[in-house]
């Protein structure tokens, strides 16, 4: 029974992650420079989910790997911005903040789900221990 | 041995292999929705309709044969997949149904741990030799 416990646990890690993932991108919808200056935006990064096996013999699930997303930049003509290219384009990060906002839900949700399973493993623990009381 | 007798009387080894079974049943839901936004995860279930079939024959087979001859320990079915639509990631998730079913896991577990309550309470209260 504290099996199912580790379980939820393990969900709220990587839906928390997750959740980290789809702030960064936020975060940097606007991003143009990388942190050495640069002139190169930022990637939209996604968290991969897999299921868990541990060697504990405890499923779950995990992030697997934070991977980037290969589409291409958003280009904005914008020729008085310091980062446009020669023919006045700027390239902004592969973020569309409507796709993140729909993640944020599910992921969200995924997280709740998961605390709602571990309040009901927690009420049948403590039937099973008003055994021995 | 007396207590071994006390305790494997009545329904008391049924109720704890139904417990045992909702434990599992249990962590197998839990996983499922640990597991919800997994690209290509399948959902798994025990069977619970062939776990109560098997009971209940094993009941009626309990009932023709000699007492304490016949137990509950070996009843178990096997995991399975859950079914259902297939989502574009390869998921076959239903939120809905998985919490359906772990509340009336819950709620199956609750009250076979009442019922060994119960029964235990009255071997001690028979113990005691004293109501209440």
């Amino acid at each position: 029974m504290f099996t199912s416990l580790d379980i939820g646990a393990s969900a709220l890690a990587a839906h928390r992650t997750r959740m980290d993932t789809i702030a960064s991108n936020v975060a940097n919808i606007s991003v143009t420079r990388s942190a050495d200056g640069r002139i190169e935006p930022f990637r939209r990064r996604m968290a991969l989910l897999a299921p868990q096996a541990d060697a504990a013999g405890s499923p779950g699930v995990r992030v697997a790997q934070i991977v980037a997303d290969p589409s291409p930049f958003r280009s904005v003509y914008e020729p008085g911005h310091p980062d446009a290219d020669e023919a006045g384009y700027v390239k902004y990060p592969n973020i569309d903040l409507a796709m993140e906002m729909v993640n944020m839900m599910e992921a969200s949700r995924a997280y709740e789900a998961s605390v709602t399973m571990m309040e009901t493993t927690k009420a049948m623990l403590n039937s099973s221990l008003r055994l021995i009381a | 041995m007396l207590i071994e007798r006390l305790l494997n009387q009545g329904n008391g080894p049924l109720a704890a292999q139904v417990m045992r079974f909702a434990a599992a049943r249990h962590k197998l839901l839990a996983e499922n929705i640990a597991n919800v936004s997994t690209p290509g995860y399948r959902n798994k279930d025990l069977d619970v309709a062939g776990f109560q079939q098997m009971l209940r024959d094993r009941v009626q087979l309990r009932r023709e044969s000699p007492p304490g001859t016949v137990g509950f320990d070996d009843i178990w079915t096997e995991t399975i997949d859950r079914g259902g639509l297939l989502f574009h990631d390869r998921n076959n998730r239903s939120i809905e149904q998985l919490v359906t079913d772990s509340a009336k896991n819950a709620l199956l577990h609750n009250l076979v741990v009442e019922i060994l309550r119960k029964q235990f309470g009255s071997i001690e209260s028979a113990l005691r030799e004293r109501i209440g």
